[in-house]
This record gives structure tokens, C-alpha cells and sequence, in this order.
């Protein structure tokens, strides 16, 4: 066990010197400076430009420059955010943790929801419970993040205003409300980027563990369950569950670059203070080292959650624990 | 469930000498779902094609800015017009032949690359195949959409031909990992023997030997990734870093309404409507494939 | 014999495939008594193990009991009984013991839960004395160091070891029947020698029923007292295992018989009986053997046979009972060199 997870961890760092390769490729292979739009713009002053040059050392050989940048990113140092005027390290450190909290809630909740979902089909499979079921999940699998979003936007806040429209909490009421109702302010504020996020993930969980049940249903040891005595739905909610929920824990690993991409958009179209949100605007103003940083930090999170899910996967199947 | 039917109970009918392709179109054919999934496919892509003569103005026209801008949907304006006075309709049939051409040539790159990619990491094997999964899981690892952020915004103003091959680019690793396994699986295989046996090229085996059962997982991988690049496409051309303008596309289209959804709902609902359509279908129709080649296996 | 424990009569069990009706068992009829143990031979394929998937009614769709078929048991009729009171008699009444010991256990629970399960199911007690009951009963199997074992999960036991957890299983609840499909097909010989003499024992021992079936007439001989022969979803041939060894009466109990391996005569090639099963979708009409039968002649072709009294509780499904001089010319020989005539 000792040795896997050594092993797990040396391939996931492997992983993250890879894409830091990929994204230093990125930067150097794009024509020209690819700070050509910050160079330009005359609200960036000489400072920041030295600065910039000083991180990336781009006048010096290639190789040189590679190891600064390795060595740079060791430190957690992406730069210099010129749209924010403060390192990157600080804007993605402040946008983080909203970005962890909506994609927390959204696994959670999408895991269960999916779960549920794929019981109730497969304790019905082949009724119009199942079909409809199946038909609303491969709606939700099929909905482009943006859209639907777009689409709860209108919905709930424009035409059945009962969210607010956007932000993490009230610009104006929060600073004057009282720790209870801040709560609440920030609760009512996370509900629908949060929903928005939980049914496009638990469209594909649904769909992932409703396959996983039926793999496992013609196993012998779910014959010898109904040997026993057990009731169907004791199968399912035991026997079942618990062999299809391996499955699942590699889901969890797997899912992280979705929830991550939909988090970007989500937390755009309802001006969510994430990772996603200033990423997306950097786009707009041609901030480049946060736009870096972003990729970075999310390719770091989607192996940290892979790592994880190999983790637990090992954990929870006692053929893997004991070795 | 073994044990329950005897095995001579399931004796299948001889197979009719049919090519595998009629008896994949026969399989698909009989499922409801995939008959309705082959027919609106088949409407959209019919729309995408006669365009010209469908669409009732010029996609890129702006006839009146003041007048005629941001309508709603009428009888001569159905899907209503833009912030530049375009008719939204004409753009979302424009925006079909562009977002399904986009697709369909975005996967025919990452298919060639996945396949060449996979086949040559499983038939080599060894360290090179050890390192080429390495490079393999850091590509896996960084979501699509944000290496695609990292390339658009380092090359910005790029062509649509760019932006296809770019899309193509980073679309291949998973089919890639797919190829690997299944030459992997059959390189041992006693008719891929027999042909070294016979003093068959390695090139000759791949090409003539492993690549016709890739067949399977091929379509199957390149009916979802047309849907996932054309949501991808959506996306980002919705980030204003995808489709130029004045060019059509439906993320592009969605884009123009994007700063006051609002007031201007029908610029996202309709090209919505027929993406959401177009890659529902795709999915309904790319794993029927995988259901009837699983049977069939 | 007072009434019997178990009496099964015109079990028909059919499954409707895409490529017809399947009839699996078609009209099998037999008893079992208190403390008897009854064996069912035959080839794979034979309606065997679907007689006793049957009989705990685990048959899954697209299969099917026939409307007219009973299986009455301890008063109930399990053809018609409501799915909660079969489900208290599966596990509690009769249980069942497979052949696949590697995968009828739950990879994910320690076996001694899964023994505990049927505990905590039928006996309603709770865990802690589910747990000591499992263990116990474990300990009755023969498996060493029970208390340590049960704590195990499947993976880290031998085939012998996880196939005692099964009979364990079974056990647990005192059943009056036990169903052992094919008990020790999977097991290397030794264990499967051990395996049956722990059956044995322990049906001496609780006086529990046991439905012994297999494709092996040599744990017929070993473990039963009475013994059915099935072919093409019917009975052939039923008589004690004394009187089935020292006279077989079908041709096809005959052909079984040649191609036991015997132990100390040298041979090189199994003897096997030329042809194969016919399919179930379509059985032939007249004689279902008779295709395979080195006797065969015009009436078995014309008229399907029904089960003969041969004497001696022994009964056979074979015109030979009309006709027995031609016994004396076979037209081919009975059973062939495995290689040489199967094909």
C-alpha cells in the first residue's frame, strides 16, 4: 500500500512537470512576445514590463529559461497580473477558495443526485421510470455548461426573479447584515451557480452508475444475495451498491475536468469570485500570465483529484487494500 | 447469468453475408431512439448544407443598425435580430454548417492522431510506449477547454483552419489510450503471428491486420467527439477567443446576446435549441454504435 | 414413503429468446424425501441446473415457470408462493451451494459477514450474534481458525477454504434441503474429495436433504442414494444408485457410464458419446436421443417415450422396455474415442 501510493504520487508529479513543460512550450512557441498586448498597452508601466521579463527571463537561451520557470513555479511564483497589478499567485489565491466551494458543493450534491437517480432507474429498468429518467440524463449530459447556465440565468433570476442575479454575496445589504443573515445572503448567492453545476455533473454520474449496477447485477455473488433471502432492493442498496460504487470513485477522478470547465463558465455568467471568473476576464483584457496560472492551477487540481481518487479506490476495495 | 440458460439455448442464427457496415446501419436502424437520433441529425445537416437557399437573408448582413436591431422574434424575424440588426435565423443555419464542419474536420485530426498515436505506443511497446502514457496522462490531466484558453490567448486572431487544427490537437488522448489497449491486446494474437510468420512488414500488420478491428471504438470515439467539439467550439467561441466574426457560429451567435441575456433571450434559446439538439443526438446515436459492437464482440 | 419433503411435478421452465422458446426443463417430475439425498445428472445443458434454479424460483427474465407446473415443499406451493415468504424459505428452508466458489462471494464484504447475512435476515438477531453464530458455523466446515477467517475478504481464501464459506452459507440456517450445483467442479481433486465427505458428514449429521448436481457420475456414486438421469430439459432414468450402476437402463445412462474415466485402467482417450445436445428451442419430436442412440429404430422416431417402470423403483424413458432384444444390435458403437468419431 505504501509502495502504490509512493508510486501514485511519484507519476503525479511527473504529471505536473509535464504540463509545466506543455504550458513554458505554450508561452515560448506563440509568435512573437506573447506579451506583445501587455507591451502595447501604455496602462502598463516600465516597472511591470521589467518585471515580466525578469520572471520569464526571456532574453536569455532557452534551456536557462526552462529552469528559472521550473524553479519559479516551485516557489509558486506564475508572474506578474498586470489587469489586477498584484502577482498571480495572489489573484488565483483570493479566487480559489469560491472556486472550491461551488465545485465541493457540486460533487457532493451531483454525486448523490446521480446516484439516487441511477437506483430508482435500475430498481425500474426498462419502465417509462428508467426512460425518462435516462432521456432527462442525457439532456442535462448533452447541455452545453454555458447554456444551461444561460438558461438558469433567465429562468430564476430574469422572469422568476428568486435568486440573485450574481456575485457571491449582496454588493450593498452584506456589509450591513448580521453574521445569520450574511450567511443567508451568501447561501441564496451560491444555490444557483451551484445547481447549475450539480445537474450537469450528476447528468454523467447518473448515467456512469446506472451502467456500473447493471454490470455488476449478473454476478454470481448478487445470485447468491438472492439465495439468501435478501428482497431486490436490499441487493441493490448493499450488494449492489457497494460493487458499483468502486466505479464510481474512479467517476469522482475522472470528473474533476468537468466540473472544473463548468465552474468556468458557471462562475462567469453569474459573476462567482472564482478561479474561473478571473481567469475568463483575463482573457478579455489579454492578461496572459494569469490565463498561464489559471491552466497551471487547474491542471494541478484535476491530477491532485485524480491522485485522490486513486487513493480512495485502493482503499475501498479491499482486493487492493491488503497488498 | 451463467448457468441460468444452457448455452445451446442461445445458439445465435447463422450470420447473412452482409458488409459489417449495412449490418452496423441495419443494428442502428432497428432502435427507435437511434432511427429518430439518424433522422434529426439527417435534418440538421441538410440545413447546414443548403443554407444558402434556406436562410432567408445574408447571415453577415446589417441592414438597418438602428432600426433594426435586437428584435425579437417575429413572422419576418422568427429568431428575432441582433445588437447589428442580423437575422438570428439566418445565422443559426449558417451556424450549423459551420459548428458540424468544424466537428466533423476537428475529429478527422484527432482520430488520425489518436489512432497513430495509440497504435504505435501499443505495437512498439517497452519504454517508449511506458513514456508516451506518461505524456499521455499530463495531456489527460489539463481539462481541454483550458489548454485550448492557453493556446487561443498566446496565438490570438487565429484562422477558423487554425483553430480546427487546434481543436483537432487536443481531442485525440482518450482514443488514443482506447487504440493502445486493444493493439496492445492483439498484438499476440495468433493471426497477427501468422503474418510475421509470412514475413508481413510491421507497417503492413498495423495497417492490414490490427487497424480493421479498431474499427469499433473508432466510430464510436469519432460520433462523441464530433459532439464534444462542437460544444467545445460553442464554448469558446461563447469566451469571444472561438469563430471570428462576422462568421456564424451558434456559440458565436449565443456570444452577441451574451452581455444582456436578458432583454435579448432569443439570441441564446434558438442556437441553443439546435445545439443542444445536435449533440444530444450524437451521443444517442454514438452509443447505440457502442452498444451493437459490444453485442456483437 | 410418507410425504415427501420435496415433490416437483411437470416442471416446465422455458425461456423466451430472440431465437425461439427455449424449453429448458419440460415436464420433470420427482420427489425428494426427508433425509435423502438425491442426485441429478446429466451434460451441461440438460435442464440440471435450471431445475434448480427452479426450485428457489431464481430464474431470471427472459425465463419462465410454466402456468401447471408445482413444486410443493413443506406444505407451500413455491410455484405460487408470494415473493416475500419464498424469500423466507431461500437461505432459511433451502439453500443452495454453486459452483463457482471465486465468484458467488461478494469481493467487498468479509466473508463472515456475508455468512452472518443470512443470520441477521432469517433468524433476526442482530450483529454480534449473527457473527458468533457465522463463526460457528464456519467452525462446523472445517475451516481452521474461523474467528480469524471470518474477518477475511474472499480474495485471501483458496478455492476449498471460500467454497466451505458457501456450504457455511448454506448451513448457517439448518435448511431442510440443500441444493449443491456441481459443489466441487471448480476444486482441485483433492479438495473436491474433501468437500464431498464434508457434505456427506454434515448431511448425516443435521438429517438435511441435498439435491446433489453434476455432470460426474463418480460424486453420484459417492454421495447419493437415488439418482435421476436428465437429458433435453426431461428425466430418462430414475432408480436407486445401486440398482443405476448395476443396471442401467437408458442408452444414454449407458453412454455416461463408458465415459467415466477409470481410475487404474490405462487409458489413453476419454470415451465420449458421439453428437451433441440438441438445441432447446427445438427439441426433436419422438425420442430425444434418438439421434445420438446406437438403437435407434422407426418407433422412437415416431412416438416419444414415456418414463417405462423397468422394475425395482427403477423407471427409464426408452423403448427398449418394449423392445429389449435390440439391446442386442446396436448399429454403431456406443460411445466413441473423444477425437476420433465426435466431430
Amino acid at each position: 500500500m505504501i509502495r502504490f501510493i509512493a508510486r501514485r504520487l511519484g507519476q503525479a508529479a511527473v504529471i505536473v512537470a509535464i504540463v509545466a513543460a506543455i504550458t513554458f512550450a505554450l508561452i515560448h512557441l506563440a509568435p512573437g512576445d506573447p506579451f506583445s498586448a501587455v507591451l502595447d498597452n501604455p496602462n502598463v508601466s516600465e516597472k511591470v514590463r521589467e518585471t515580466l521579463r525578469a520572471q520569464y527571463g526571456l532574453d536569455r537561451p532557452l534551456p536557462e529559461q526552462f529552469v528559472r520557470y521550473i524553479g519559479a513555479l516551485a516557489r509558486g511564483e506564475m508572474g506578474w497580473s498586470f489587469s489586477h497589478d498584484l502577482p498571480v499567485r495572489e489573484v488565483l489565491a483570493t479566487a480559489l477558495p469560491n472556486t472550491l466551494l461551488l465545485m465541493g458543493v457540486a460533487l457532493v450534491a451531483s454525486f448523490a443526485l446521480g446516484i439516487i437517480v441511477a437506483l430508482v432507474q435500475v430498481a425500474r429498468r426498462g419502465s417509462i421510470i428508467d426512460n425518462v429518467l435516462g432521456a432527462i440524463s442525457l439532456f442535462f449530459f448533452s447541455m452545453p455548461d454555458f447554456w444551461l447556465a444561460i438558461l438558469a440565468l433567465l429562468a430564476l433570476t430574469y422572469w422568476l426573479p428568486i435568486f440573485p442575479v450574481g456575485g457571491a454575496v449582496d454588493p450593498v445589504m452584506h456589509e450591513y447584515l448580521g453574521l445569520g443573515g450574511r450567511i443567508v445572503d451568501r447561501l441564496k448567492h451560491l444555490v444557483l451557480p451551484a445547481l447549475t453545476l450539480t445537474l450537469l455533473a450528476s447528468a454523467s454520474v447518473a448515467r456512469y452508475q446506472r451502467a456500473a449496477l447493471l454490470d455488476v447485477l449478473p454476478a454470481d455473488y448478487i445470485r447468491t444475495a438472492r439465495l439468501k433471502g435478501l428482497t431486490e432492493k436490499e441487493i441493490l442498496r448493499r450488494h449492489a451498491l457497494r460493487n458499483a460504487l468502486l466505479p464510481i470513485i474512479t467517476l469522482i477522478g475522472l470528473s474533476f475536468p468537468a466540473l472544473l470547465t463548468g465552474a468556468f463558465f458557471i462562475e462567469r455568467i453569474f459573476a462567482w469570485p472564482g478561479m474561473g471568473y478571473a481567469v475568463v476576464n483575463a482573457i478579455g483584457t489579454r492578461d496572459y500570465p494569469l490565463v498561464v496560472g489559471g491552466v497551471i492551477i487547474g491542471s494541478i487540481m484535476v491530477t491532485l483529484g485524480s491522485l485522490l481518487a486513486d487513493l480512495l479506490y485502493a482503499w475501498a476495495d479491499p482486493r487492493l487494500r491488503s497488498h | 447469468m451463467p448457468g441460468l440458460i444452457p448455452a445451446s439455448a442461445v445458439i445465435k442464427p447463422a450470420q447473412p453475408r452482409e458488409s459489417p457496415l449495412g449490418l452496423t446501419l441495419r443494428a442502428l436502424l432497428r432502435r427507435r431512439s437511434s432511427r429518430i437520433a439518424m433522422i434529426v441529425l439527417g435534418v440538421i445537416i441538410l440545413v447546414g448544407l443548403l443554407a444558402p437557399f434556406i436562410a432567408p437573408y445574408d447571415p453577415a448582413a446589417q441592414p438597418d443598425i438602428v432600426a433594426l436591431k435586437d428584435l425579437p422574434p417575429s413572422l419576418s424575424h422568427p429568431f428575432g435580430t441582433d445588437p447589428y440588426s442580423r437575422d438570428v435565423l439566418s445565422r443559426v443555419i449558417y451556424g450549423a454548417r459551420l459548428s458540424l464542419t468544424i466537428g466533423i474536420l476537428a475529429t478527422i485530426v484527432s482520430l488520425t492522431l489518436g489512432v497513430a498515436y495509440g497504435a504505435v505506443a501499443g505495437y512498439i511497446g517497452g519504454m517508449l510506449d511506458a513514456i508516451m502514457m506518461r505524456i499521455l496522462d499530463a495531456f489527460l490531466s489539463i481539462p481541454r477547454l483550458l489548454l485550448m484558453l492557453g493556446v487561443l490567448v498566446a496565438w490570438p486572431h487565429l484562422s477558423i483552419g487554425a483553430l480546427v487544427l487546434f481543436l483537432g490537437l487536443t481531442g485525440w488522448f482518450g482514443l488514443s489510450r482506447i487504440v493502445r489497449g486493444q493493439v496492445l491486446a492483439l498484438k499476440h494474437a495468433e493471426f497477427v503471428t501468422a503474418a510475421q510468420a509470412l514475413g508481413a512488414s510491421r507497417r503492413r500488420i498495423l495497417a492490414r491486420h490490427l487497424l480493421p478491428n479498431l474499427v469499433s471504438p473508432i466510430a464510436v470515439a469519432a460520433t462523441l467527439g464530433v459532439a464534444h467539439v462542437i460544444v467545445l467550439e460553442a464554448g469558446l467561441s461563447y469566451l469571444g477567443i472561438g469563430v471570428p466574426q462576422p462568421l456564424a457560429s451558434w456559440g458565436n451567435i449565443i456570444q452577441d446576446g451574451a452581455d444582456q441575456v436578458a432583454r435579448l433571450w432569443w439570441m441564446s434559446l434558438f442556437p441553443g435549441l439546435f445545439m443542444v439538439s445536435t449533440v444530444m443526438m450524437l451521443n444517442i446515436l454514438g452509443e447505440a454504435l457502442r452498444d451493437v459492437y459490444e453485442r456483437r464482440s | 414413503m410418507a410425504s415427501p419433503l420435496l415433490s416437483i411435478r411437470d416442471l416446465r421452465t422455458y425461456f423466451y429468446t430472440e431465437s425461439g422458446v427455449a424449453k429448458a426443463v419440460d415436464g420433470v417430475s420427482f420427489d425428494i424425501g426427508a433425509g435423502e439425498t438425491v442426485g441429478i445428472v446429466g451434460e451441461s445443458g440438460c435442464g440440471k441446473s435450471v431445475t434448480a434454479l427452479s426450485i428457489l424460483r431464481l430464474i431470471q427474465p427472459p425465463g419462465r415457470i410454466e402456468a401447471g407446473s408445482r413444486i410443493d415443499f413443506e406444505g407451500k406451493d413455491l410455484v405460487t408462493l408470494p415473493d416475500e415468504e419464498m424469500r423466507n424459505i431461500r437461505g432459511n428452508r433451502i439453500s443452495m451451494i454453486f459452483q463457482e466458489p471465486m465468484s458467488a462471494l461478494n469481493p467487498v464484504f468479509t466473508v463472515g459477514d456475508q455468512v452472518a447475512e443470512v443470520a441477521r435476515i432469517h433468524a433476526g438477531i442482530g450483529r454480534k450474534k449473527s457473527w458468533e453464530l457465522a463463526v460457528e458455523t464456519l467452525a462446523l466446515t472445517g475451516i481452521p481458525a474461523p474467528e480469524e477467517r471470518a474477518k477475511q475478504y474472499p480474495h485471501q481464501l483458496s478455492g476449498g477454504m471460500r467454497q466451505r464459506v458457501l456450504i457455511a452459507m448454506a448451513l448457517i440456517m439448518k435448511p431442510a434441503l440443500i441444493i449443491a450445483d456441481e459443489p466441487t467442479t471448480a476444486l482441485d481433486v483433492t479438495i473436491q474429495a474433501q468437500i464431498l465427505d464434508l457434505l456427506v458428514h454434515l448431511q448425516k449429521e443435521f438429517g438435511t436433504s441435498i439435491l446433489m448436481i453434476t455432470h460426474d457420475l463418480g460424486v453420484i456414486a459417492e454421495t447419493t442414494s437415488r439418482v435421476i438421469v436428465m437429458y433435453a430439459g426431461e428425466i430418462v432414468e430414475e432408480a436407486s444408485v445401486t440398482e443405476l450402476f448395476a443396471r442401467p437402463h437408458h442408452p444414454y445412462t449407458e453412454g455416461l457410464m463408458h465415459s467415466m474415466p477409470h481410475i487404474g485402467h490405462d487409458q489413453e482417450r476419454l470415451n465420449v458419446i458421439p453428437g451433441t445436445v440438441p438445441s432447446p428451442t427445438n427439441w426433436p419430436h419422438g425420442c430425444r436421443f434418438r439421434e445420438r442412440c446406437p438403437y435407434s429404430w422407426d418407433l422412437p422416431e415416431r412416438e416419444h417415450p414415456p418414463l417405462y417402470d423397468v422394475g425395482a423403483g427403477h423407471t427409464s424413458r426408452c423403448h427398449l422396455a418394449r423392445e429389449p432384444q435390440r439391446r442386442n444390435h446396436p448399429h454403431e458403437p456406443l460411445v466413441v474415442q473423444e477425437g476420433v468419431g465426435a466431430a
